[in-house]
């Protein structure tokens, strides 16, 4: 650590005040904001009333476990998926796993609006899997807009390049030496990847399980556009509940949403203090 | 004879098991992820393009000058790039000296600091959005230029704080020390030593800020109307009205500016410099 004089310490806080002062300003500020009014009935007074609408309407509750549900296929698809391909382009040094390894990273950087129109035009009714079925003498239609199905596979879309980039560099990691030295004293490949490589990345696929979480148990823009009208995910729930002036339910289903990302938050936040810790010891 | 090319057998008798499977994984791959966008590229370049043709009936420019006649939505192309590159200026000015502080000294509540970008992640955007509207409405900030502004800056922030945090701390502190020992300033220093080994992940950081900026659309629909109609604004407003092959037009210039910029930094994103934006430093 550099030394520290009153001069540094004016000169810390100098070049973090901004930041914080913005982040305080426009995301604690607003969060608080929504946390009190989450407890007001439409006149401002204590109640729990909005929470036990959300936990009691039979609309609302099904709105909950949808957008549970689909934020946990999601994880679930998205990491399972992603290790696969993340394992394949760590471990084979074929023409094809460089090919991939080298234009993996794109949907990262495609505007949700752009990748959802063009799935659109693919998979609607008129769109291109439709009329090359035509050319058979088919009539398919994927039947992939407005329901879980599309916004599943939107969120896959979004998120498998996101998590396998997160888990090739967490994979790039374990030294070559570590997985052969195992492979010479006779472990299996099934053995060499349980005993070996799954504990050095699980980390790396806990914080991207924390990220998928968070950005899909909130989203907005895909279930708005191709997701069915009832039952809605609570992104869109949300804002529904905003442009009805209803402000007080929708701080309460803001904290509700804040509530299931804050425990991925803590799980993330606990295995990187624990990491913390293990290198403390390790020297 | 021919026909016999379309029965998987053979193609696998030929490039052996292990090969078909590696082939059949990037057929699925190249088809999921770029089937789609090629085939708005493709819808992009159609002059007619009606049922039940697979292919359009007639290549040609003619959605490009329908889009660009469009005044409302040429303004917002516009005023999207504006906008980003406010964004990402002040994102830089405001971002990177806090970064530097927390990647170089130990103070009480750094870690505390570092988890409440996380922590404003978890809070879902559209709730701090609406928040944020309420108090934009008392202070007169709804549908202006620094109203949109600060949406934006919002959108970046933890990516713009942690990726350079972790780029200062791969910095070796002795490459400093030896600049300062040799006579140099503080500020010398900074831009001469730390600032170009850090350069990659502070680039990257950047890109995506502008990138967010450009894509940011939740927010600008919230607190930007009816005033400020940036690209993906008047996206939501294509999507439902206009014909596909517009739509397509204006989807790929939506997306022209992140394949280019994709394209310039190749060198610096890996996923080794990515991920270090999801990690708290």
């Amino acid at each position: 650590m550099i030394k520290k004089t009153w001069k540094t310490n004016v000169l810390i806080a100098c070049m973090l005040l901004p930041a914080l002062i913005l982040a305080l300003g426009i995301i604690l500020v607003p969060m608080i904001n929504v946390f009190i009014q989450s407890f007001q009935d439409g006149s401002g007074n204590f109640s729990l009333e909005q929470y036990y609408f959300l936990f009691t309407d039979k609309l609302a509750l099904q709105n909950l476990w949808y957008t549970v549900w689909i934020t946990v296929v999601t994880v679930a698809g998205a990491i399972t998926i992603s290790y696969l391909l993340a394992l394949y382009l760590r471990f084979s040094d074929s023409k094809i796993s460089k090919v991939i390894s080298t234009v993996y990273l794109l949907p990262r950087f495609v505007p949700h609006l752009v990748a959802i129109y063009a799935m659109m035009t693919v998979v609607r009714d008129s769109g291109f899997l439709n009329r090359l079925s035509q050319v058979f003498g088919y009539n398919f239609k994927p039947g992939l807009l407005y329901n879980a199905k599309g916004i599943i596979m939107m969120n896959l879309w979004f998120n498998i390049a996101f998590a396998t980039m997160i888990i090739v560099a967490a994979l790039a990691g374990i030294p070559d030496s570590i997985i052969e030295s195992s492979r010479d004293v006779g472990a299996g490949r099934i053995y060499t990847f349980f005993k070996m490589v799954l504990p050095l990345s699980i980390k790396d696929v806990l914080v991207a399980m924390t990220f998928i979480f968070m950005s899909n148990i909130s989203s907005f823009t895909t279930p708005y556009i191709i997701g069915p009208n009832h039952p809605k995910m609570f992104g869109v729930y949300l804002r529904d509940q905003f442009s009805k002036m209803r402000y007080e339910r929708a701080a309460a289903v803001s904290v509700l949403i804040f509530a299931f990302s804050s425990i991925s938050a803590i799980v993330y936040l606990y295995t990187n203090l624990k990491e913390k810790e293990w290198e403390k010891t390790g020297l | 004879m021919y026909m016999s090319y379309l029965n998987p057998k053979r193609w696998v008798h030929m490039m052996g098991r292990k090969k078909f499977g590696e082939f059949l994984v990037l057929a699925a791959f190249m088809l999921f992820f770029y089937g789609p966008l090629l085939h708005m590229f493709m819808l992009a370049f159609a002059n007619k393009y009606e049922m039940p043709g697979v292919l359009p009936q007639e290549f040609g420019f003619q959605w490009w000058r329908y889009v660009l006649a469009q005044p409302t939505l040429v303004s917002s192309i516009v005023l999207s790039f504006t906008i980003a590159l406010i964004t990402t200026a002040l994102s830089l000015l405001i971002c990177i000296p806090a970064a530097y502080v927390l990647a170089r000294y130990e103070f009480p509540g750094r870690k505390l600091v570092m988890f409440s970008f996380l922590l404003g992640n978890a809070f879902p955007k559209i709730g701090i959005y609406a928040s944020m509207g309420i108090i934009f409405y008392r202070i007169g900030l709804m549908g202006t230029l620094p109203g949109v502004l600060i949406v934006h800056l919002l959108g970046g922030m933890m990516l713009m704080i942690w990726m350079p945090t972790n780029a200062f701390k791969s910095v070796p502190r002795q490459q400093e020390e030896a600049a300062r020992d040799i006579g140099a300033g503080p500020i010398r220093t900074f831009f001469y030593v730390t600032l170009p080994m850090a350069w990659p992940g502070i680039a990257v950081a950047s890109m995506f800020t502008f990138i967010g900026s450009l894509g940011e659309n939740q927010g600008t629909l919230l607190v930007g109307l009816p005033n400020y109609r940036t690209m993906p604004v008047e996206m939501y407003g294509v999507i439902l009205d206009y014909p596909a092959t517009a739509g397509a037009v204006f989807a790929l210039i939506l997306l022209i500016p992140n394949v280019l910029l994709l394209f310039l930094m190749r060198k610096y994103v890996g996923p080794e410099t990515l991920s270090k934006g999801f990690k708290m430093g």
